[in-house]
Order: C-alpha cells, then structure tokens, then sequence
C-alpha cells in the first residue's frame, strides 16, 4: 500500500497574549497508507483537530511538512488546496455542519457540484446508502442529530475522495447513534479504500479503527491497540 | 442558480424581519435621495420650460439696468438695422384675493406676435368671441386674457371677473400657458395705466440678427441680455440652494449607506459560519464571493425599486417645499407635477444596488476572509475585538484629521466643506467602538439602576458584541448629529435673522412688499404732508448685474436710516453713513465676501449714462441675498439709474409722540383705501421668520428620514443579537432568567445603545453645527450666521434617541415572549 499522508516535524505554534508561545502541535509525525482507517486518539486540547484542519489545507503549520498523495501541501497553494478539498478529501464533523438552509439533498449535491459533478442521481445514491431515502427534502432542523450526521457523511462519500477526515464525528450522539454512524463510515470507506482518519477521545471509535495512533500535547506519542478495556 | 448561491440566499427568505429591514433602509436611503434630485430636477425644468416659455422667438431683452424703459426708445429700434422684430413688454405682479401671485404682462399684441407666436391663437381677433368682444382687449382697460390653468382652478369662464390687488378684470378669453406660471394679458397701453408708468415700460423683447452690432449701439446705459444669458443670470441665482439641496441628498444616501453597511455587517456575521463550512468543502472564495453579491444586488434592486416609487410620491411633497421655497426666495415658480417614468425606476435600483454594494463592501471583503478554522470551532471573531476597537479608533482620528483639512480647504471651494463634513460624520462613526468599550463601566452602573441584573447582563452584551451594536450605534449616532447639528444651525440662522431685523427693520408702517412694486410716488407726496410723522424711508431694491454676475442693488433714505436704525455693522457705528449721504455706498458682507470688496474700494455700477463709480464706505451684515447688497442714499440711486419706483415706504413716528397711535391709523387707513398692503413691525417680522420657517421645510423632512433610517439600524442590531444568540438564551433559561427578565435585557440593549448614541452625537452634533454655521453657510451664501447654542435641539435628540431605541426593541422583545419559553440548549 502506497503512502498517501505523510507529516514530517509539524509544529503550530499560537501567539495569545494571555499564552504567548503556545504550541498545539510539536513536532508531530504520521505516515498513513492508502485505504487504512485510523484512529487519532487524545484528550481535549492534545492537537487532534489542528492536525486535522492542517491536513485539510485550511490551517498552515508553523512548521514542518505535509504530503498528500506524494504533493507537498503547502505547495500548492491556496487554490491548489481548495481544488484538494473539492476533489480528495471529505469532511465530516462532530456538529455535522449542514448548511442550515439546504435540504439533505442539497446538501449532498452541493459537493457533487463543488467537485465539478452535478450528478443528481449520484446524491439520492449516497443519500440512500446511508439510509435516508425519502427524507432528501428534509432541512437539517427536521432530522434528528444521527440522521444529520449521516447526511454529513454522504456529503463526504458521494464525491468518492481518497481520503475522509472526521473530527468528532460521533461526539454528538448517544451511544446506539454513534455505533450506528462509525460503522457506516468505516463499512463506506473499506469498500471504497477510502483513507479515514478519525480524531476522537472516544474509546468507541477505536474498535473499529485498524490503526489507533494516540496524540498528547501535541505529539503523536505512539501506536497503541484499542483502549476501550483500559478506559 | 449554484447551491453555493442558494444557500446565502436562502437565509434573506429565514430571516424575513432582518431581510425586510435591511430592504427598509436601502429603499428610505434611495427614497431620500431620488425624492430630492427629483424635486430639483423637476423644479428646475420647470423653471427652464417657463423661462423659455415666455422668451418666445426672441434672442435678447432690452432694459435699463434698473428700473422701467422710456418707450422712446421704441421709435429708434424700430429704425435700427440689427433689429428683426420687437415687442415692449410691462411684466409685474398682481395678488389675488387669497393672497397667491400671479404674473401680469402687458403687450402689444401686433407687434408681439413674432416673438410669441404661441400666443397668437389667443389673439382677441382669433377667440370664438363676438365681434365687439374681439375688440375689447384694446378698448376695455380691465379686459385680460387669462391662462387656460388658471381658469381652471379658479372655475372662470369670459365674461367673468378675476378679483386682484389691482382691481376687478373682465376675462375675455383664455390662452394654454406651457410655463406652469399663472399668467395673465393684458393690453400694455392699459398695464402703463393700472401701474401708474405713463409713457414708460419694463423691458423690449428682440429678434436681433447681430448681436455685436446691435450692441455696439445699445450697450451704453442699457442692459442687454441674450436669452442664453438670462436664463444663466437665473440659474446662477439658485446655485448656492441647489448645492444644498445636492449636499442634503447626499447626506440622505450617506445614512442609506451606513445603513445598508450595518445590515450587510450582520449578514456578514450570520453567514460566516456558513462561509467556513463552505471553504472546508471546497468552496472557493470566488464562489462565496459571488454568492453574497448575488444577494447584494437582489436586495439592492428590490430596495433600490422600493425606494423609487417611494421617492417618486415623496417628490411630489418636497417639489411644493422646494418650489414655495424658490418662489419666497428668488422668482416666482409653480412646477408641473412629475409624470412617472420607467427611468426612474431603473435609475433608483441602480442607486440600490450602488449603494448596497457600498455599503456591502466591506463586510464582503469580511467574508471572503474567513478563517474557517475559527469558525468551525465555533470562535466568532467579532466578539470582544478590543484590538479592533483601538485600530478602528485610530483611524477614525486620522480621518477626523483630514476632515479639518478639508475644512481649511473649503476656502477655496464648498465641496472640501461639504467633503469634510461627510468625513467628520465617518470619523466619529470609526470612533464609536473605542466609545462604546470606555463608557461601558459606565452603563454597568447605569442599566441596572433601570432594571437590575437584565440591566447588567445588557451592558455587557453591548460590549462583548461590538461587531453588531458598534454600528448600529454609529448609524444612529450620525443621524441624530445631524438632527442637532441642522437643528443647532437653523435655530442660530433664525436668532441671527431676528438680530438682523432688528437692526434694520426698524420702521413702525411698511407699505409695500419688497418683490413687487407696489407704492406710488403719490402715496408718498399724500401721507408725508400728515404732521407728526418724522421720518419715510422709501426703500427700492433691484437685480442689476455686477461683473456678469446678479447682485442687489438697493436705494434707502441714508439720513432717516442713520437715525432709527442701527445696522450690524462689521466694522464701526452709524458714523459709516455720513458717506453714504454724500454719493458713497455700504455693501452687504455677502457683496464683500463674493467680490473680494473692502472698505475704501470703489465699485462700478452701468447706470443710465453710462458706468457709475461708487466708494465703498463700510460693509454691514445682511441676509436679504446671498448674492450681495449695494445700498446706496435714493438721491444717488436716482441719480444713476433714474428710476422713482418705490418697493416700499417705511414710516417711522417717535416712540414719545403721544399721537403715536392715531398717526399710524391714519396711515394704515390711507394706504387700505389705495389697496396698499400694509405691514405692522412685528407682522413683517412675522411673515419673514414664516419664509424662512418654510425654507427649512425640506431640511426637516430629511433630518426625519435619516432618523427613521437610523432608527432601522437599531432594530436591525437587537434583530440579529436575538437570532444569534439562542444559543445563550437557552443558557439563560437554563439558569432561572423569567421571560420578562430576558425581555427586559433586550430593551436595555436597546436603550443603551440609544443612550451611547445620544452622547456621543452631543459632541458631534455640536461639531456639525459650528461646521454648517463657520464654513458651509459661509462658503455657501457667503453670510456670517452667528452661533447660538440652545438646549431645544439637544431635548429633542435625547427624547428622539430614547424612544426609537425603544420603539426599535419592540419587535425583538414580542420576539422573546414568543419564543423564549421554548428555548433549549441546542448546537444546530
């Protein structure tokens, strides 16, 4: 399997006045093969989300390097990021983030047609395989937290990206909820070969993961096997 | 449409009540400003329609530069070689018995029929009369021909009479007038009659084939205009008032501006998150850009629409002010009503949009700039942004810099005044921020003093969302600065206007009115033989041209003036009319002002036989033109220009005669029986702090536009400070706040707000005032209006502060008795 992320040194320094030379990440280190589901394991505050927001393009490290799919990130610039974003990598987050005024379809078409695919029937499609045939006309306030993340995660898939981020993606959601989410999101992602890398502190989310890779402060301390018995 | 596009657009039609008040100001913004350059627009092509209108066919006017004709001079045009075709002309004014004014020529019919054929159809000897009626134009001296509106109004039909100041007039025919202007005919043997000019006419109406050379003849001791020229002298009269007028358009749209910018600042602030996501997905800023602008002009052209309309029906209200306050001030003008256009339309949403853009900008380059990151953490940049506060602040201070520059400047032209005040007003908006932030310790003291802990919980509400109340506070603010800042100027201009009469109408009786001429030498032979009474000022005043341009030019009895009167003088007493008896002149310091004449300077006057040279003996304050006074003693006007009309006859009796009373009476009673209008002191007072009153008409109703502007601006804030923070309301329902107490926050909010609004707007309203009294009135009509501060202008802006503060927070409030009940803590 070829490497598709690698992170090398990477350091995000902040600058608050109250913090001044506040590190969220230091020196962090990853190398993740194509099609592998990884966890990002850490407590509140240990440099999940900024890892994730730096490998999506939409934070720039203070130091260090990043590659995806073998191009260096910071290369290529704003526009060669957003054309990243539309095109290879999904998104999905812990509070869903639907566009409040978009139904469910719309929704999930609005990335078809960012990824320049304004395919209708790729969106009922996607919408289906999560689950929610007959509520694409439904607007985020009229489905339930797991329904709305499902239609999170049928906006990532149905784009095909090789790579999905989900930051938090169950931390909404009850228990039931949340297995029922990951495993469609993991189940998704195997069948495609879809790279999915998962920032949680929820010991849930390990089980289904073939890599947990725990952070703290900062750092990507170490690989550990599922934690769920030690928590 | 792009989903990227529908899912801004989507929040206009979720927040119907933000959508609408932000429609509300783009279109009272456009209203204001369509509504004035529209009245202007229309006033003054009316009065281009009438000027041309009642030139006719003819090229020039010949006149003496003051004061009527001989009509010998008839014979010799007859015989001049430059001269096509000529029509002697008696043109004056008469009053109906309801007080309107209307004009009254005198013509020849014969000879006018070249240079106004449109009138030849009303010819006598063309009606529908019987014969002996087509004959009575020459014959009957009280038969007049009346124009076709005129007769409508008044429901006259031939045969009827028209009552006047003048007498009875038989109507014998009606003619279609496209001037707009009553007007009515009448043989001009029989005007000379009516106004006592035997042998004598006001002006000749030419065809002339060569200019220069008919000059070359004519020049001296006439004055020759050519139509071009007239209709300039006319325009050049209303110069200073339509500057004003533009400035205070503009100022309408400026608060537009600010309005739209503050709503376009809120919608900036409920789409940012939608702005991240957005990003994060992949969405360019090109794409997010282009979305919101969809929304900028969708809202731009439907305000813009809105305001169109409503500017086109406010047109119509402010043509009658504007018209009326032409008509008080330089010449007479009754406009057309405006026939709608499609144009306007267009040209309203094109203002819209225009200024939606504007005010959009800002907020747009806002948005596209999003740090998703921030945003999707849920950390909205705007709240607290001390840091923003000071930046703001600062560059506020550096604009209020350049504004005093501008200021410096407007020596040189009004523009850098009018610049400097717009930017003043943005300076102190910069500033608002940094206002808010420092006195809000004290408003923490303050709300909770009203109402308790929600009072408490307002104030730091206020601070905490700067990016919201800022500018709601800095809209509301400039709107009432410049409440007090016109108020304070109108109300100094008025005390000014009563010092003034106070210097210089000093008279017991004034018989007569200074635009029409209306005493007979012979009344005065009659009433000076009245023992007792111990002094007559017989007042004349004329347009005469100084250097091409229209000035005044006034005759006075210099010995009785020195004595009852004591004229505010820039330099010295009444010692400066020695002079002025033995051949001298005073100006008035708008003459001073707009020439560049000084004490000791000669000016030169063309009279009857040729240029006069005059000494300026001292330069007085005066308000009667702006565009400038030469007064001069009445043996020297006759002297010049030979003219013996009399505008008006002040009488003056001693204070201590104790006949006094029955003096006056016998007076008034002489001149009633003449049909002489007959004006107390204190009535013609009166009548002139009426004019006035009625010039600021307009002035007012854009001060009550850009409050009601402003007032959206508030609304708009507590609006949006409602909607996004459900969130904490859940909070506070959580923790054990009442509905009332919720409610209660919200309209501390709102009053908080308007009370930072008021204080601020003291110092700038104050600001304002001593800019429009020092430089922009000075710059404009080039007279000193001297400032008095008075506490009414600052009573009405507080009370006006407080209650559309609260009067904005009651949609919010019915809002929260609505919804608050079922709020929940919910993330989406």
């Amino acid at each position: 399997m070829s490497t598709v992320i690698q992170v090398v040194d990477l350091w995000k320094q902040y600058d608050r006045i109250d913090q001044p030379n506040s590190a969220a990440l230091r020196g962090a280190n990853l190398d993740i093969k194509a099609g592998e589901v990884i966890a990002l394991y850490g407590k509140s505050g240990s440099g999940k989300t900024t890892l994730l927001n730096i490998l999506a393009g939409l934070d720039r490290p203070t130091k260090g390097r990043v590659s995806i799919e073998g191009n260096d990130l910071e290369a290529l610039g704003e526009d060669g990021k957003t054309v990243l974003r539309r095109q290879r990598l999904g998104f999905v987050f812990q509070f869903f983030n639907l566009l409040p005024t978009l139904t469910a379809f719309e929704n999930v078409f609005l990335s078809l047609e960012l990824a320049g695919k304004p395919k209708h029937d790729l969106a009922l499609k996607a919408l289906e395989s999560v689950d929610l045939k007959g509520k694409e006309s439904r607007y985020p306030h009229e489905l339930s937290g797991g329904e709305q993340q499902r239609v999170a995660i049928a906006r990532a898939v149905v784009k095909e990206p090789a790579i999905i981020l989900a930051d938090e993606p169950t931390g909404n959601l009850d228990t039931r909820t949340g297995e029922q989410v990951l495993t469609l999101l993991t189940h998704r992602c195997r069948e495609y070969g879809t790279t999915l890398i998962m920032a949680t502190h929820s010991p849930l989310t390990c089980r289904f993961s073939d890599r947990i890779l725990r952070m703290v402060d900062g750092i990507v301390v170490e690989e550990t096997p599922c934690l769920e018995t030690q928590s | 449409m792009r989903v990227v596009t529908k899912a801004l657009l989507r929040h206009l039609r979720r927040r119907r009540s933000l959508s609408l008040l932000q429609l509300l100001g783009i279109a009272c913004g456009v209203a204001a400003a369509v509504g004035m350059a529209l009245s202007a627009q229309v006033s003054l092509s009316s009065f281009e329609k009438a000027v041309e209108f009642l030139k006719g066919q003819a090229t020039h006017s010949l006149e003496r530069p003051a004061g009527p004709l001989e009509e010998t001079v008839l014979t010799q045009l007859m015989v001049d070689p430059a001269v096509q075709a000529f029509s002697p002309v008696i043109d004056r004014r008469v009053r109906l018995n309801d007080g309107e004014t209307i004009r009254l020529l005198g013509l020849d019919p014969f000879l006018d029929q070249k240079i106004r054929p449109q009138l030849i159809q009303s010819r006598p000897t063309e009606t529908p009369l019987q014969a002996r009626d087509s004959f009575a134009f020459f014959l009957d001296e009280k038969a007049i021909l009346i124009d076709e509106q005129l007769a409508a109004q008044f429901r006259l039909q031939p045969d009827q009479l028209l009552e006047t100041s003048r007498g009875k007039f038989k109507i014998i025919g009606a003619f279609p007038n496209a001037s707009g202007e009553p007007i009515i005919l009448i043989d001009i043997g029989h005007a000379q009659r009516l106004f006592e000019i035997p042998g004598k006419i006001d002006r000749v109406d030419l065809i002339v084939s060569d200019d220069a050379d008919f000059r070359s003849r004519w020049e001296s001791g006439f004055r020759i205009q050519s139509g071009r020229q007239r209709q300039a002298t006319l325009r050049d009269m209303l110069q200073a008032f339509r500057l004003n007028l533009q400035a205070l358009s503009l100022l309408a749209l400026f608060v537009g501006i600010f309005l739209v910018y503050n709503t376009a600042m809120f919608t900036v602030v409920s789409r940012r998150k939608d702005a991240g996501i957005l990003r994060s997905l992949g969405a360019s800023r090109r794409e997010i850009l282009r979305a919101f602008f969809s929304e900028i002009l969708l809202l731009g052209s439907i305000g813009g629409a809105m305001g169109g309309l409503a500017g086109f029906l406010l047109s119509r209200f402010l043509t009658n002010l504007v018209a009326g306050t032409i008509s008080n001030l330089y010449f007479f003008l009754r406009p057309a009503p405006l026939e709608w256009s499609w144009s306007v339309l267009l040209i309203s949403i094109v203002l819209g949009c225009g200024a939606s853009i504007l005010g959009g900008l800002f907020p747009l380059i806002e948005l596209i700039r999003v740090d998703p990151v921030q945003v999707l953490r849920g950390r909205t940049a705007v709240r607290g942004r001390k840091g923003f506060a000071w930046k703001a602040a600062l560059t506020g201070v550096g604009v209020l810099v350049i504004s005093f520059v501008l200021f410096a400047l407007a020596a040189v032209h009004v523009y850098f005044g009018f610049a400097g005040s717009f930017a003043l007003l943005i300076g102190a908006s910069l500033i608002t921020a940094f206002v808010l932030v420092y006195l809000n310790p004290i408003l923490k003291k303050f709300l909770p003093l009203l109402s308790g802990l929600p009072g408490k919980v307002a104030a730091g509400n206020i601070r905490q969302n700067l990016g919201r109340t800022a500018v709601a506070v800095a809209a509301f603010m400039v709107a009432i600065s410049m409440s007090i800042g016109l108020s304070s100027m109108i109300g100094s201009f008025r005390q000014s206007l009563v010092w003034w009469m106070g210097t210089q109408l000093q008279a017991d009786l004034f018989i007569g009115k200074i635009d029409e001429v209306e005493v007979p030498e012979s009344f005065y032979d009659e009433v000076r033989t009245i023992p007792g009474l111990n002094g007559f000022d017989l007042y004349r005043n004329v347009q005469v041209l100084y250097k091409g341009k229209p000035i005044y030019v006034s005759s006075v009895e210099a010995a009785v003036l020195q004595k009852y009167t004591n004229f505010g003088w820039l330099k010295g007493g009444n010692e400066n009319w020695e002079p002025v008896k033995k051949g001298g002149v005073i100006i008035s310091e708008s003459f001073y002002r707009r020439f560049g004449i000084k004490e000791g300077d000669t000016v030169t006057l063309e009279g009857v036989s040729g240029p006069a040279s005059l000494k300026v003996a001292a330069i007085f304050y005066d308000y009667t033109s702006e565009h400038g006074v030469i007064m001069m003693d009445r043996s020297t006007y006759l002297r010049i220009f030979n003219d013996r009309a009399i505008n008006t006859l002040g009488v003056f009796v001693n204070p201590q005669n104790s006949r006094r009373k029955e003096l006056l009476e016998e007076v008034k009673r002489r001149a009633v029986q003449r049909g002489l209008p007959v004006y107390t002191r204190d009535q013609l007072w009166e009548n002139i702090l009426s004019v006035f009153d009625s010039t600021f008409a307009v002035t007012r109703s854009m001060q009550v536009l850009a409050i009601i502007v402003a007032f959206f601006g508030i609304a708009g804030a507590l609006m949006t400070l409602f909607i996004e923070r459900q969130r904490e309301f859940g909070i506070y329902r959580a923790l054990g706040f009442s509905t009332r107490q919720v409610a209660s926050m919200t309209l501390m909010e709102g009053l908080g707000m308007g009370l930072v609004s008021f204080l601020m707007s003291t110092g700038v309203g104050t600001l304002l005032a001593w800019v429009l009294i020092r430089v922009i009135n000075l710059r404009s009509f080039n007279w000193t209006i001297f400032f008095h501060p008075a506490w009414e202008p600052y009573v009405v802006a507080f009370g006006t502060a407080v209650l559309a503060s609260l009067g904005a927070a009651i949609y919010p409030i019915w809002k929260v008795y609505k919804t608050y009940p079922q709020m929940q803590i919910r993330e989406e």
